[in-house]
């Protein structure tokens, strides 16, 4: 959900606000204060723009549209990334508060807020991301597709490609190779695609080095996505997908595959056989002292007698349940859900939920922005 | 020269990308070149659809399609081009979907298509309200498909001429500096429009004409440049586009009285009827006092959240987040600002200018198939049918001719001109210009155009245009200097704005877009059944009319 900006009246503010200013000839760095009066409906783009114009034309900063759909103006304030034309000023103003102003995250820097999206985009080509439907020439009519089928992708091809969601990932902070959020959403957009005959390959591929299960799952991809793709949910429906595939030659497979079997087996957590089941019988009897250690503590049961959750059979109805739904793969994964304030997905059966509920004439549920 | 192509495409939103496309088809040496990057053009920002008689919620045929764009374009646009769009549109449109395009469906699964205005039929096939996104998107990713290379946040500033043709481009990177010359046997403009010349206009801060005014000064006539739309919703304060989705999904206008007022504008298609008509209703009504603060609402609580949410979410993103209003609970409130140039760069149905080797395509040219207003979801559908023909002629042409070649004093000339610009200290920042420049282009040369608004506004233009010849650029730097490239946009926006104003005072009747209520009410068929045409001489823009050119339509009066 999104919160509510207050409607643009005729009066103005004041605020402040400090800008990283980086110079790529010299390669210096300074943290310079700019203090402006704007409109009161002015968003941070505006507040850069009279930066600019008024008091020092080299600011650099990318912009376009203004209106959150060409993926131009992604930059941090307060360390977080947001879309500066998406970022109204009122309330900061209010508060008095100075934000920081500084370029997006696991990128370098050009100058200033600009930074080069060519990592960016050597990744999203890494996703092969067009469709493949098997065939080289265009049909003469259109496929025939559902519209819940085309659901499926919808949150994902809501994406502008502004790299907000890479400047978060904390996973790419310490592995720069991990394909991330961004190239991982644009992969599923193909994977999840009923008219692209490649998936198959695309989730192998996906499951290789750097790929879906390189991801922390911090969610900051998702709270940071200015337009509610919510990359993560897209991660962990490659994820899930790839298993429904058979595709789990990944440690990462490995291990949720062990959650689900343990689960369902003893309504436990099985963590004893964990780690042989995701890393291997090798790597388990390195670690037989470190799990001997654990055991001792009380950290871990004893492997041996089983042990079984009291309610088990209600585990594996849950279970039943997910595998006659058809939710095993992606049609299970419903996380996040920022996109339109609602569950987005749409059962086969064509039955569809709004969460929350929204009814008119009905105050709408506040949600934080 | 830094390289040289076969065909080089300036600009690289949907009818750059798809020219591009077509030209690597054919089997070209074809490259993009973009102050931005292509998925960031304005393309992007279109909402409702794009319009071809596919037949999918009614009844429908090219024949009908091509009729509704002659009555919309109130007989100014050229009929044998319009009969061309609508016959290949729905081609074009299944073209879009195998390659991915994201659209929208029916009950049985066909691409969904919803009324608009001025349509006799569901013609609008549509992406939920993000049709233009799921456009560029599918674009770029058949461009990065084939690999087409893309000059990436090059800034295009000159067009070649050599040898009696166009033979590339010079061009400002902004990620490195310097003027770097781009050869190619075929130059497609695909720049988009103009509307940053209003300050309430839907269009990105990109879309500042440079396209048009490059053809304008190698000689090429831009052609109804008078005709700038009007669009009925945008948001106030600066124009942020609203669809008109949404009153195709039914939504209401009304103004202070609760009233839908079109009823005594356009009784029979009402909120559906073209956007010339509501935009002046729209007009009439705020400036006889029965607006909301500047505004008039657009309704759409009836249709329920259900329908807002899955059609029209991008829609209620944009009016919560700069309106600060859920449509859900709330009515919007919108007003006319400037939204599409009808007029453009004077192309043949190829996309050819008068001067070899140079084509355009797009927002930035005219064919013209809109003529003096444009139909919702026709821009979007142009884009693709007359980007793919200018890239089929251009790489045709292209690979039939074989030298190209960038003379030095070109680029000499070029690089002492703009070390001209850089060295001045003394004089004016470019925003106060710009901002003049907007303010009374809106109040003088808007939805209403009066003799003697016009001729102010000329007098304006030309004072503005002096004091440009001492504007001053702070950043001196090779890196990302935009300080530098809106400087040169704005110029290309005074020239415009000069060649607009010309063509509108000659103009002398009321058609589409251009509405002189107190002069000259009524359309003229007899004396203004024709394009201006305008080109330079001496710096300054002469006027020349042309016929349009008619198939099978006859003039009628138009009603909604």
């Amino acid at each position: 959900m999104h919160s509510i900006a207050p409607a643009p009246g005729s009066t103005t503010m004041e605020l402040a606000l400090k800008i990283w200013r980086y110079n790529a000839e010299t390669g210096e760095k300074e943290l310079r204060r700019y203090e402006v009066e704007a409109p009161d409906w002015a968003t941070l783009l505006d507040v850069l723009d009279i930066v600019k114009d008024k008091q020092d034309g080299t600011l650099a900063y990318r912009k376009s549209c203004r209106m959150m759909i060409c993926g131009s103006c992604g930059m941090r304030m307060d360390g977080a990334a947001v879309l500066a034309c998406k970022t109204r000023m009122w309330d900061i103003a209010q508060s008095g508060h100075e934000p920081v102003i500084s370029p997006m995250g696991n990128l370098p820097v050009i100058k200033d807020l600009v930074v080069d999206m060519s990592p960016f985009w050597g990744k999203i080509r890494a996703v092969k991301p067009w469709l493949d439907p098997g065939y080289d020439e265009v049909a003469e009519k259109e496929r025939i597709v559902s519209q819940q089928q085309m659901n499926v992708i919808h949150k994902e091809a809501l994406c502008i490609m502004c790299g907000c969601c890479v400047s978060e990932c904390n996973s790419m902070e310490s592995d720069p190779d991990f394909l991330g959020p961004a190239a991982l959403a644009k992969g599923f957009r193909f994977v999840g695609d009923a008219r692209d005959q490649t998936s198959p390959e695309r989730l192998s591929d996906l499951n290789s080095e750097h790929g879906i299960w390189d991801c922390t799952r911090c969610y900051f991809c998702n709270e940071r996505c200015p337009k509610g793709v919510d990359p993560r949910d897209a991660i962990a429906k490659l994820g899930a997908e790839s298993i429904k595939e058979g595709i789990d030659h990944d440690m990462g497979a490995k291990h949720a595959k062990w959650f689900v079997t343990s689960a369902k087996t003893t309504g436990w957590l099985r963590e004893t056989e964990l780690v042989p089941k995701t890393q291997g019988i090798v790597s388990a009897i390195k670690q037989t002292k470190f799990a001997l250690g654990l055991a001792r503590r009380g950290k871990v049961p004893p492997p041996v007698p089983p042990h079984v959750a009291d309610r088990v059979s209600e585990s594996r109805a849950l279970y039943n349940l997910v595998k006659e739904q058809g939710r095993d793969g992606a049609l299970g994964i419903v996380q996040g859900e920022h996109a339109l304030g609602r569950i987005e997905f749409t059962e086969e059966s064509g039955v569809r939920e709004l969460a929350p509920e929204i009814q008119p004439g009905v105050e709408p549920p506040h949600a934080e922005g | 020269m830094e390289a040289k192509h076969d065909v080089l495409v300036i600009g690289a939103g949907c009818a750059g990308m798809r020219a591009a496309i077509e030209a690597h088809d054919a089997g070209a040496d074809v490259a993009l070149l973009s102050k931005i990057h292509p998925v960031r053009s304005h393309s992007g920002a279109a909402e409702g659809g794009i319009n071809a008689a596919l037949g999918n919620a009614s009844d429908d045929s090219p024949e009908e399609h091509a009729f509704d764009t002659v009555k919309g374009s109130d007989y100014l646009g050229d009929q044998d081009a319009i009969q061309i769009l609508c016959d290949e549109a729905p081609g074009d449109v299944y073209e879009l979907e195998n390659w991915g395009a994201v659209f929208s469906r029916t009950e049985d699964g066909r691409i969904a298509q919803r009324p608009f205005g001025a349509a006799g039929e569901p013609r609008t096939a549509y992406a939920a309200d993000i049709t233009g996104h799921v456009l560029v998107h599918v674009l770029y990713e058949q461009v990065m498909k084939r690999s087409i290379p893309t000059y990436e946040e090059y800034f295009a500033w000159r067009l070649v001429m050599n040898d009696e043709r166009c033979q590339g481009v010079i061009a400002w990177d902004l990620l490195n500096g310097g003027l770097k010359s781009i050869g190619a046997k075929t130059v497609i403009l695909a720049t988009g429009g103009a509307g940053r010349l209003y300050v309430g206009t839907t269009n990105a801060y990109a879309c500042t004409g440079d396209g048009m005014a490059m053809a304008l000064h190698v000689g090429v006539p831009l052609k109804d440049m008078e005709m700038m739309q009007f669009h009925p919703t945008t948001l106030a304060p600066t124009g942020v586009l609203i669809t008109e989705g949404c009153r195709g999904e039914g939504a209401y206008l009304l103004n202070s009285d609760n009233d839908r007022f079109l009823k005594r504008y356009a009784p029979n298609a009402m909120e559906l009827a073209s956007r010339d008509v509501i935009s002046r209703a729209e007009q009439t009504e705020i400036d006889e006092g029965r607006g909301v603060q500047g505004n008039v609402l657009l309704d759409l609580r009836h249709l329920g959240a259900d329908r807002i949410l899955e059609r029209l979410h991008g829609t209620r993103e944009l009016s919560m987040t700069f309106a600060g209003v859920d449509p859900i609970y709330e009515p919007i409130p919108v007003r006319p600002g400037a939204h599409y140039h009808m007029g453009g760069v004077d192309t043949d149905v190829w996309g050819q200018t008068s001067v070899t080797g140079l084509y355009a395509a797009g927002e930035c040219a005219c064919v013209s198939v809109h003529g003096a207003n444009r139909l919702g979801g026709n821009a979007l559908m142009e884009t693709i049918t007359f980007g793919k023909r200018a890239g089929r002629h251009a790489a045709d042409w292209a690979m039939s001719h074989t030298t190209v070649e960038v003379p030095r004093s070109i680029e000499t000339d070029a690089e002492r001109d703009l070390k001209q610009l850089l060295d001045r200290s003394d004089g004016e920042r470019p925003w106060s210009i710009r901002d003049e420049l907007a303010t009374t282009m809106h109040e003088n040369f808007g939805v209403f155009r009066r003799e003697e608004q016009m001729q102010r506004q000329a007098e304006i233009v030309a004072r503005l245009r002096e004091r440009y010849e001492r504007v001053v650029v702070d950043d001196k730097g090779d890196v990302f200097n935009s300080d530098l490239t809106q400087a040169l946009e704005l110029g290309f926006l005074l020239e415009l704005a000069d060649c607009m104003i010309v063509s509108g005072i000659a103009r002398k009747e009321s058609r589409g877009a251009h509405a002189r209520p107190d002069d000259f009410p009524d359309r003229d068929d007899e004396n203004f059944m024709k394009h201006t045409i305008a080109r330079l001489d001496d710096g300054r823009p002469q006027l020349e009319w042309r016929d349009v050119t008619m198939t099978k339509w006859q003039p009628q009066e138009r009603k909604y």
